[in-house]
């Protein structure tokens, strides 16, 4: 992997003014796994610096150690020329360095002015009785809001009534108040609309005029060529360039972002017969509120991966639920090579063959008290039992054997089978449930967000096996935000908005672009 | 590293034998003469025999994170069940099934069913049940102790086999029963799955409902035969009997290193939990502490117990 970036801005510092913050040199483990590894990051006063990087490539940990949460293992934080080997959350507060995450911190119960001043409401006395001083708060408020150019805000209005863009900017505002150097925006635009997001960058360019350093990080790189001056890139916790954005192309940053070129796809290679009967058909699935899921219905085909894109909270998992019995229905039928298998509930479902790789692996997912092999055996032993899966004695023997063989077929990293889940990577511990479900030898398969907080190697192994899953004639379905790994894998996308399933389009020509468009398609 | 995980895996088998032994010594030490006597030793044991037997009930009830608080009000309400039906005329065996097994099972099962109904915390249903059962008690009996039952029954419950008494093999083989159930059979283990994450069990396909009911009525059951050898003992059903019992279950099942948080825990150590508490109360009998400061040292003990667990557990 070849570094991208001139360096343009060397560790001397080259360029005019000296940085606020430099971060040199940052590592942090947690146990085992290495996520930042000898990261750097300079933040100049009066520039906006961009941080790029996929999912899981580190950024959040940065920041979660300039701002004191969490201490690195290793390298230098330097505050005002001050080096530091870790900071506090409080050295963090006192050098201006301010963080809005994407899930904002506001109190949607309190009003927007307490909201400013929580944890520091100014006292005034009244015969000696201490008493708030709502006179102050306003007049203080309103100076803020008005320079943020937002007069006229109801600030007595709980902030859980107001718009998400104003929650945002009234916690601008309580950055602002306590004198802030540094602004941390993670994905600040993800819930904003076009028009929310210009007023925000004319608020950002603002600070930037009086000398606040901004450090942005966002997916959009249209929007991060309209609002940043410099960049850095993060990948799998490595710096992997640095620079001026105008220097660079889109397609620069991204390689850096991505790395290899090289993007795989794992689409059907013959065509695909969608003639013949379908191995899996599912008609007017209705959730029990008729609302999360509205009347769905799909068809399935031998060989074929049918992948649900769209966005967070349109209801694809949720119907994902419907389908496996664990989600009460209004209305909705499931048939299998022609034959009825709706699922009541999920012992019915695995009864029936159906597997479900669930959404969030330590919540829904695997046993934390159970070994590789317990984790690997419990669903096939349910399947296998009469009475409800409750009956019989487990067969160690006969369990360890089916444990091993996914632990060579899928290649689990591990000391071996007798191994808690628990002391594995999350790569890992997706593969042991992949292995879960694959034991039972299922026909219905379905991947919610199967490489969410997995890395690249392990990522492209688990796409192998869905398509390895098609070819064998299971009906195999994918959930996925992320849509560059729709693309790799499925021949059909449903996209879903709203709890129905908007269009489907073909995945060998689809974009996503166009995926995008229907997934934010307004109206019915 | 690798020798604390050694270590943990070691204290969690045999942790709680560790404190038992440190227990024996520091009463041998105290108490020479009389303590170690082998007459002593077996009274330890009939002792310990109703906790153990409603402790190894309470374990499954732990094991999915719960808590089962109505055992006490269990055992007394099924020993008077029984102790009525014998009065009544009954035949004592079946007496004993009816009373005992048949109501020990109901009522655990009203207590998971309540549960599962309800979805509230079995910490807040067994609260409730544990009043409504003592109340049942107090009314069916009007609050007066059963006298009267068979001299057959209360022989054969409260005899010996050799040296040992009945009620110590009654309640050494049921524990070895269970240890078969959930070490060995796929019921057990799903209980283990559950107690370990209700949602992943539930989307692996175990029916969480169905194995919290099953876990309350063996519950149930465990102070149901408790109360039918309570009975026994006392050669009368009282109608208070086992008031408190909750506590000393609970405790064994924590002693014996089962977590609160659930799937994690074995029944030799729930027995061993259920010997402890046993032989404190015999030990400090012997000592003649006064029955107040047992209490105090008897929760000192169950506090220091769980710390030293969750000590060693952070070791690992």
């Amino acid at each position: 992997m070849s570094n991208l970036a001139p360096n343009t801005a060397g560790p001397a510092g080259t360029e005019a003014v000296a940085p606020i913050v430099r971060m040199v040199g940052i590592e942090k483990h947690f146990n085992n796994v290495s996520v930042l590894k000898g990261v750097n990051l300079d933040i100049r006063p009066g520039e906006v610096h961009v941080l790029l990087g996929e999912n899981g490539a580190g950024k959040s940990t940065l920041m979660k150690i300039l701002t004191g949460i969490h201490e690195p293992t290793g390298g230098d934080i330097v505050l005002d020329g001050v080096s530091h080997s870790l900071v506090t959350p409080r050295q963090a507060s006192e050098a201006g360095i301010s963080i809005i995450y994407q899930e904002l911190s506001v109190i949607n119960e309190l009003s927007a002015l307490e909201n400013l001043f929580v944890g520091r409401l100014p006292v005034k006395r009244r015969l000696g009785v201490p008493m708030v001083d709502w006179k102050l708060m306003e007049a203080e408020a309103q100076s803020i809001i008005g320079r943020l150019g937002l007069g006229g805000l109801d600030l007595h209005k709980p902030v859980g009534e107001m718009p998400i863009a104003h929650r945002q900017i009234i916690e601008i505002a309580k950055s602002l108040m306590k004198n802030v150097r540094v602004l941390i925006m993670d994905e600040p635009t993800s819930s904003l609309t076009s028009v929310e997001t210009e007023r925000l960058f004319a608020l950002v360019r603002q600070l930037k005029a009086e000398g606040t350093a901004v450090l942005f990080i966002s997916h959009k790189l249209d929007e991060v060529r309209e609002i940043g001056d410099s960049f850095s890139v993060l990948k799998d916790g490595v710096s992997t360039g640095h620079g001026r954005i105008a220097d660079f192309t889109n397609d620069d940053l991204v390689r850096m972002m991505v790395g290899r070129v090289v993007k795989q796809r794992f689409l059907a290679e013959g065509a695909i017969d969608r003639t013949s009967m379908p191995v899996l058909k599912v008609e007017n699935v209705t959730s029990a509120d008729r609302k999360r899921v509205r009347d769905v219905s799909f068809e399935v085909h031998h060989g074929e991966v049918l992948g649900f894109a769209g966005l967070v909270g349109s209801g694809r998992t949720d119907l994902m639920n419907c389908l496996f019995g664990a989600e009460p229905r209004a209305a909705g039928k499931i048939f299998l090579n022609g034959a009825d298998i709706t699922p009541k509930n999920p012992v019915e479902a695995v009864k029936s063959g159906m597997a479900y790789l669930t959404e969030n692996r330590r919540q829904t997912g695997f046993t934390p008290n159970f070994t590789i092999e317990g984790n690997i055996a419990v669903t096939k032993s349910v399947k296998d039992a009469p009475l409800r899966g409750t009956w019989g004695l487990v067969d160690r023997k006969a369990e360890r054997v089916t444990a091993e063989e996914q632990r060579k077929q899928l290649s689990i990293r591990c000391a071996g089978i007798d191994q808690s889940i628990l002391e594995l990577s999350g790569g890992n511990q997706q593969k042991v449930l992949v292995g879960k479900w694959m034991s039972i030898a299922p026909s219905v398969i379905i991947f919610d967000e199967p490489t969410r907080g997995i890395d690249v190697g392990a990522k492209s192994q688990i796409h192998e096996i869905i398509r390895t899953l098609a070819n064998a004639g299971k009906a195999v379905i994918m959930v996925s935000s992320e849509l560059p790994e729709i693309l790799a894998v499925c021949d059909r996308v449903a996209v879903f908005r709203n709890g129905r399933i908007m269009d489907v389009l073909d995945g060998a020509t689809a974009t996503e672009e166009s995926i995008l468009s229907v997934a934010m398609r307004d109206g019915k | 590293m690798s020798q604390r995980v050694k270590l943990g895996k070691l204290w969690d088998i045999y942790g709680t034998l560790c404190i038992l032994l440190v227990i024996v010594v520091l009463f041998s030490a105290l108490s020479p003469t009389y303590f170690t006597r082998p007459e002593n030793i077996v009274q330890i044991f009939l002792q310990s025999s109703i906790t153990i037997m409603i402790a190894l009930g309470e374990f499954f009830p732990i094991l999915i994170a719960g808590i089962d608080l109505s055992v006490g009000a269990v055992l007394a309400l099924t020993g008077m069940i029984t102790a009525q039906l014998m009065v009544a005329g009954f035949d004592p065996t079946l007496a004993v099934l009816l009373g005992g097994v048949g109501g020990g099972l109901v009522l655990g099962a009203i207590n998971g069913l309540l549960v599962n109904f309800t979805g509230l915390h079995p910490f807040i249903i067994t609260l409730g049940t544990n009043a409504i059962f003592r109340g049942v008690t107090m009314i069916i009996s009007g609050a007066s102790p059963v006298f009267g039952f068979s001299y057959d029954f209360v022989n054969t419950v409260t005899g010996f086999v050799g040296f040992v008494p009945v009620p110590v093999i009654f309640a050494l083989s049921f524990a070895a029963v269970l240890w078969f159930f959930t070490a060995k059979t796929r019921l057990g283990r799903n209980i283990y799955a559950v107690g370990g994450n209700k949602e992943s069990a539930f989307y692996s396909g175990i029916d969480v409902k169905l194995h919290t009911l099953i876990v309350f009525m063996i519950s149930g059951l465990c102070a149901g035969l408790a109360g039918v050898l309570s009975i026994a003992r006392l050669g009368a059903a009282e109608p208070a009997a086992g008031t408190g019992f909750e506590t000393y279950a609970i405790a064994a099942v924590i002693i014996g290193g089962t977590s609160f948080f659930g799937g994690k825990g074995r029944i030799p150590s729930v027995v061993i939990g259920g010997l402890i508490i046993g032989t404190i109360n015999n030990g400090l009998n012997i000592l003649r502490v006064p029955t107040f400061y047992q209490l105090v040292v008897m929760g000192g003990l169950i506090i220091s117990a769980v710390a030293l667990d969750r000590l060693i557990g952070r070791m690992r």
